[in-house]
């Protein structure tokens, strides 16, 4: 394809919008007589509610509804015999409680004051059980997982690291930690009648959230209008439907009013996921010159009672390295927590802190360069599949970063470089994402003025979608970007994956590319020309001569056959320069270079932002994130944005995203492979790896906070 | 290759006859709580009531002035948003604890989140629907665009507001001094750099 | 929140008298604590009294120092001229504080009334004998990792989350008050307390008593000063450990006067009296320097999560005494 528009820093397309507060997030339609609900958390953590006591919140001021166990008009998914039955919790099906926040009550009034109001005054008495929020107290009840993904995976033979000459045997942990999107989640739903029904909602799919909530309430998937047009971040925390939307359907049902639902931020760190706080053993074995041997990898998550939630973490040990021996065990502990959720980089981004800095002790044990021990157990072929890869570009990644960042001033020995009265230190941490492709559609639509439309019911939680796909099209079409709109986030339009899994500019940007170039053959047809001609076009005269007020067509598109003969992965390097206070323990990011392969970079400078945000999340999972518990209560006690620490802008300092850029040629018809996840993965291990080369002490528990190091 | 990310939204296929053989199960649900009856049967006392805590409040927002009589609860946040329709002022948070909802009181940014709106009696708001002139941007709203400094846009009302007034404030000396005093704007999309490189944009074209 | 009636008196005589006529009635400042504990129900007001138009804004120069009025803002205090000039070490502490947008809203009196953010005060559902007397304390066997290291009790461990107070209580200011009976000032260290057997009181404020300014005495401590806050992120993040440091230095590096204080170690801004008199008339070395921290330290106790206090304070102290005197 031509580099000639792909790869332009052009200007996010919703940019306007958004700097000028015109974009409308779900929460933010107006309609016509609508109420508020607002949910009333359960107290306890494990056990049920007896009885509720909603007399004074009913007869407060402006109340429209107080719905709980004891009165909820149900959900017809919620049935055990419904033929797509609702997964996960059914609010107010039940009186059983699994987890301290879990809504007991919705109240819906006239004003989001009232509604607040009101559901303080809701009382429930409970049986209260013993509960088991405490990880580390139940480490011995992890059980695998159902289902066949998650079981024990060998290669050679089980746990041969410990035979090997060198050996590293190392337990990481990794807290919990919050999507915590800044936009609350939301949502709006309207119904017109008894069978159709309007739904605003923070989604990552719209078409995904569409088909839950026709399941739920046995309604036609047409029938069910879904719409996000613009969602205000998500990481994986929207990737699926949770209750409070059904919730909110079912009340405006009940009603026959529109209400909106609105989390506070406290209840989005109970019912809308988590990465899961995970304990991971990674025993390494190699030769005295750095030859792997062995890889043995076991994680131990938590999960839900009520749901089982697993991902990806050992994954990575599986074919990162080249290994003749490597094996696997994953296990989930189900606590009363709320059920996490994939967050970005899910699975890897846990698996690979501890397997690079598992690598990285390896490296100081062995007495090697860290880069020079990765380049030693390079994998040519993905070891796990057996399978060639589409692409890998992962030693490059390791050259360009070494060299931007300066590895050669690295210190061989730990705590030695001095930076005024900062200890300094360097490091790398790697990562690998599957590339994925999934079925998409596209609409392309021109008018007789030749500017062009296009839809799709993809999503853009923020990386630019929109952009990305607006210059597919130009380049395709020749048509210039100021005269193209994309637009996505409704389920009325071609369908389109849930964006995830960094898949959307290869699905939707394929199914746009199929598009397009469907739509040229077609004109070329129009005009008398050969289908595949090159030769300049001028669509308006064309839709003249034929009288055509416009001229559509929909195009599908999905992986190829070819595709299935190749292991196909975004792979990442992570120099990280950290400077730490020898006396406060305060740590400071100098320096990220992010160096990732993700085939062809389709807008470089949204793709650049992009890498960079996910890098910020990285410092995030290895500074400053974990969402902590008291046992005694089964209750966060930072949930909230205060207590919980994100970064902030004095947090970061110099970060640079370099792309080696070349293009994947089995992936799609683009040579992208995505880059939402990687940017984030490996991050966390090339901090840690750093703070140690600064200090000489190995963090191995998230987040390094001032106490761990001083 | 699959993605799970992408599946796991609905792991099962579904058929499109089994929705409608379960529509029918809705007829069978006809519940209407007390409270509704209730809220019907009494709502001439409550409009009372709800009138006699009402408040006036006059105030001049992006120079529209407004008389009202509110809920003294209601915060300027809610007001701006929920009764004032100028959606553009986020809400992250409710607790001054992320600065989506940073406004202009009186030229000062303050979080909208945490002022009753009823003490902003007489003083003037500015919000990101009053930064530009019709169709011109704020040169900070031009090198926000120019610059990237945002991604989904949810953070990036409250950046800007507090961008304009960081350069009023005059605390553009270096990188690190813009970053110390954006710190109350959380960016979870992490656009801090940018947001950065677009601020010393601006503060370079007025110097 | 709870519905609450809302008056806005036009003077102080007006909204003490409003004050003390409600029984769940509490002045409104900025608002940045009292409605953010509204929302959370941790206060419940019947009335609040809007104190916003009351003329107590002025920042001036009075006989004995400078008076800041009760409704200057945090951001107003720590851009003023004679704040810069003369208590530079005042505006360094409010800077670390909260953020620019809450230190607009910011009051002093409200900054020096702000309650703590022990989590188990602002969770309804977790015993707190400061929001709830007599439900125990949360945090004595929960998590501990922000609490106090001096001067607690088996009632509290809460610490005073201010940082402009730290700073208050190393300059000797002086809290001036009007209540029904009249007016009265209050030296800085008595004006927080000790949780005691009654953790529910911050403060020795009077009910329905109004802050009316803060003074602060003349001062020699305009240029080695520092305040270093260590948190668990770079800006808007509560402290771990803060130290306020004030040196007045002879040419020779002698320490002529000195001022310590430190926050996020007790229910009070905590004054280290006994390092300033051990530095007092010693050289400002690093190795003088260390003993004062160590100093500090005596009478320290730790629970659970907070055992890294013992070592993060006095290495803060440390740090921060070396930066005041220029000596990094
Ligand atoms: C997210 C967040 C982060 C923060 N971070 C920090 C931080 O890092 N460091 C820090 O020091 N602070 C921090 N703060 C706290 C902030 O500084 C205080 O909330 C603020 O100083 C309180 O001042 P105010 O005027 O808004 O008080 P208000 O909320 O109006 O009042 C607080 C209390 O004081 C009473 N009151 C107010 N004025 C008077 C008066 N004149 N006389 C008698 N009573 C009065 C009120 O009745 C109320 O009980 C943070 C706050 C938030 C929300
Ligand atoms: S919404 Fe106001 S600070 Fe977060
Ligand atoms: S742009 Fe998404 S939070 Fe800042």
């Amino acid at each position: 394809m031509d580099k000639s528009l792909i790869g332009d820093p052009l200007s996010r397309v919703d940019g306007r919008l958004k700097v000028t507060g015109g974009a409308k997030y779900s929460g933010e339609w107006e309609l016509p007589g609508l109420a508020y609900g607002v949910l009333v958390p359960a107290t306890i953590t494990n056990g049920s509610v007896v009885s509720m006591d909603v007399k004074a919140a009913e007869r407060a001021p402006g109340v429209l509804a107080v719905i709980t166990p004891f009165n909820t008009p149900g959900v017809p998914g919620f049935k055990p015999d419904a033929s797509q039955p609702v997964r996960g919790l059914k609010l107010f099906n039940d009186k059983l409680i699994y987890f301290n926040g879990q809504p007991i009550a919705l109240v819906v009034a006239e004003s989001f004051e009232k509604a607040t109001h009101a559901a303080s005054l809701v009382k429930a008495s409970y049986q209260q059980d013993v509960f088991e929020t405490d990880f580390d107290k139940n480490r011995d009840k992890g059980v695998v997982p159902q289902g066949g993904k998650y079981k024990d995976y060998v290669r050679g033979e089980a746990d041969a690291y410990k035979k090997a000459p060198v050996v590293i045997e190392q337990e990481y942990r990794q807290p919990s930690e919050m999507h915590n999107p800044m936009e609350l989640h939301v949502t709006i739903a309207a119904w017109d009648g008894d069978d159709k029904v309007t739904v605003y909602t923070k989604s990552q799919g719209v078409i995904g959230t569409q088909r839950s909530i026709a399941n739920a309430f046995g309604l036609k998937p047409e029938n069910v209008q879904v719409n996000s047009r613009f969602v205000g971040g998500a990481f994986g925390s929207s990737l699926r439907t949770w209750p409070h939307e059904i919730a909110s359907v079912m009340a405006a049902k009940l009603l026959k009013r529109p209400v909106k639902l609105t989390l506070t931020r406290e209840q989005m760190f109970t019912l809308v996921g988590h990465r899961p706080l995970t304990i991971q053993k990674i025993g390494l074995g190699a030769t005295s010159d750095g030859k792997l041997v062995g890889i043995t990898h076991e994680s131990i998550s938590q999960t839900a009672v009520y749901e089982e939630f697993t991902e990806g973490s050992v994954n990575v040990s599986r074919f990162l390295y080249e290994s003749p021996n490597a094996n696997t065990r994953y296990k989930v502990i189900p606590l009363n927590v709320g059920v996490p959720a994939p967050m970005r980089g899910p699975g890897e981004a846990t698996g690979s802190f501890a397997l690079e800095s598992a690598l990285d002790e390896l490296a100081f044990a062995l007495k090697m360069d860290p880069i020079e021990l990765r380049l030693k157990n390079y994998t040519e072929r993905d070891p796990e599949r057996n399978l060639p890869w589409s692409s890998k570009y992962l030693k490059e990644c390791y050259t360009r970063g070494a060299e931007r960042i300066g590895w050669e001033n690295r210190p061989s020995k730990p705590g030695t470089l001095r930076e005024g009265e900062w200890l300094a230190g360097y490091g790398i941490g790697c990562g690998a994402f599957g590339a994925f492709r999934g079925r998409a559609l596209a609409k392309v639509r021109m008018m007789a003025d030749g500017t062009v439309n296009i839809q799709s019911a993809t999503s853009d939680i923020g990386p630019g979608t929109g952009t990305a796909m607006t210059l597919i099209a130009s380049d395709l079409l020749g048509v210039p970007a100021g005269r193209i709109t994309f637009e996505l986030g409704n389920s009325s339009f071609p369908t389109a994956p849930t964006q995830g899994g960094s898949s959307t500019v290869s699905s939707v940007g394929s199914a746009v590319h199929d598009a397009c170039m469907a739509f040229k053959q077609k004109m070329y047809a129009l005009a008398g020309m050969p289908e595949n001609s090159s030769d300049p076009i001028d669509y308006v005269a064309v839709l003249k001569q034929h009288n055509l007020p416009f001229f559509e067509l929909t195009e599908e598109s999905q992986s190829s056959q070819q595709a299935k003969n190749y292991s196909m992965y975004s792979f990442s390097a992570h120099f990280a320069k950290v400077h730490v206070h020898p006396l406060t323990g305060a740590v400071k990011v100098k320096r990220l270079i992010a160096v990732v392969d993700a085939g062809r970079i389709v807008s470089y400078k949204t793709a650049s932002s992009q890498m960079i945000g996910g890098a910020v999340g990285g410092i995030g999972m290895a500074l400053t994130e974990e969402a902590i518990f008291d046992h005694k209560y089964g209750r966060y006690v930072n949930g909230n944005f205060a207590d919980y620490h994100v970064p902030v802008n004095a947090d970061i300092q110099d970060i640079e995203a370099i792309f080696i850029d070349k293009p994947d040629p089995y992936i799609n018809p683009i040579g992208t492979k995505g880059i939402g996840e990687i940017s984030l993965i490996g991050v966390a291990a090339a901090i840690a790896n750093a703070v140690f080369n600064a200090t000489g002490k190995r963090v191995r528990e998230l987040p390094i906070t001032p106490d761990k190091l001083i | 290759m699959q993605n799970d990310l992408q599946n796991y939204e609905n792991p099962r296929d579904e058929s499109r006859r089994d929705f409608l053989k379960q529509s029918s199960l809705l007829s069978a649900i006809a519940l209407t709580p007390g409270a509704i009856r209730r809220a019907a049967e009494n709502k001439w006392d409550e409009k009372i009531a709800d009138e006699m805590g009402k408040v006036p409040l006059s105030l001049e927002v992006n120079g529209v002035p407004y008389n009202l009589k509110i809920d003294p609860r209601v915060t300027l946040l809610d007001l701006l948003r929920e009764q004032l329709h100028l959606t553009g002022s986020k809400k992250g948070c409710d607790r001054g604890q992320c600065g989506a909802c940073t406004v202009h009181a009186d030229g000062a940014r303050i979080n909208s989140c945490l002022s009753l709106a009823v003490t902003n009696d007489g003083k003037k708001i500015t919000t990101i629907e009053g930064l530009s002139r019709g169709d011109e941007l704020h040169p900070m709203q031009e090198a926000f665009i120019k610059h990237d400094g945002f991604q989904c846009g949810y953070c990036t009302s409250g950046q800007i507001m507090s961008a304009v007034a960081l350069v009023k404030e005059g605390r553009t000396q270096c990188a690190e001094q813009i970053s110390e005093f954006m710190s109350g704007n959380i960016c979870r999309c992490g656009a801090y750099s940018n947001i950065v490189k677009a601020i010393q944009e601006v503060k370079n074209q007025q110097s | 929140m709870n519905p609450f009636i809302y008056t806005r008196p036009a003077d102080t005589g007006a909204a003490i008298k409003s004050l003390s006529r409600g029984n769940q009635a509490f002045f409104l400042a900025g608002g940045t604590n009292l409605v953010d504990m509204m929302k959370m129900g941790v206060v419940v007001p019947e009335k609040i009294v809007d104190i916003n138009r009351l003329p107590l804004r002025n920042i001036e120069a009075v006989q004995s120092g400078l008076r800041l009025g009760a409704l200057a803002t945090n951001s107003e205090v720590a851009d003023h001229p004679d704040v810069l000039k003369n208590y530079p070490l005042l505006s360094l502490a409010i800077n670390a504080g909260a953020s620019p947008q809450l230190r607009n809203m910011a009051t002093v009196g409200g900054n020096l009334l702000q309650r703590t953010r022990c989590p188990y005060f602002f969770d309804l559902t977790m015993p707190c004998n400061k929001r709830a007397p007599g439900s125990g304390c949360g945090a004595l066997a929960g998590f501990n990792r922000m609490h106090a290291l001096f001067g607690a009790s088996d009632k509290c461990i809460a610490v005073n989350p201010s940082d402009m107070s730290v700073a208050l209580a190393a300059l000797d200011a002086v809290v001036h008050v009007r209540g029904a009976g009249g007016d009265r000032e209050i030296k800085f260290e008595d004006f927080h307390r000790l949780p005691g057997d009654e953790p529910q009181l911050d403060n020795t404020l009077a009910k329905g008593e109004l802050i009316m300014a803060v003074d602060l005495p003349p001062s020699a401590f305009t240029k080695h000063v520092h305040y270093l806050k260590v948190r668990d992120r770079s800006s808007y993040a509560f402290a771990l450990i803060s130290v306020a440091v004030a040196l007045d230095l002879d040419k020779d590096n002698n320490i002529k006067d000195v001022r310590l204080a430190m926050g996020g170690v007790a229910h009070k801004p905590w004054r280290l009296r006994a390092s300033e008199d051990f530095l007092k008339g010693r050289s400002a070395t690093e190795d003088n320097f260390k003993q004062a921290a160590q100093i500090a330290m005596q009478g320290a106790k730790a629970y659970q999560y907070n055992q890294f206090k013992l070592k993060l304070a006095p290495n803060t102290i440390l740090q921060a005494l070396k930066t005041a005197s220029g000596q990094v």
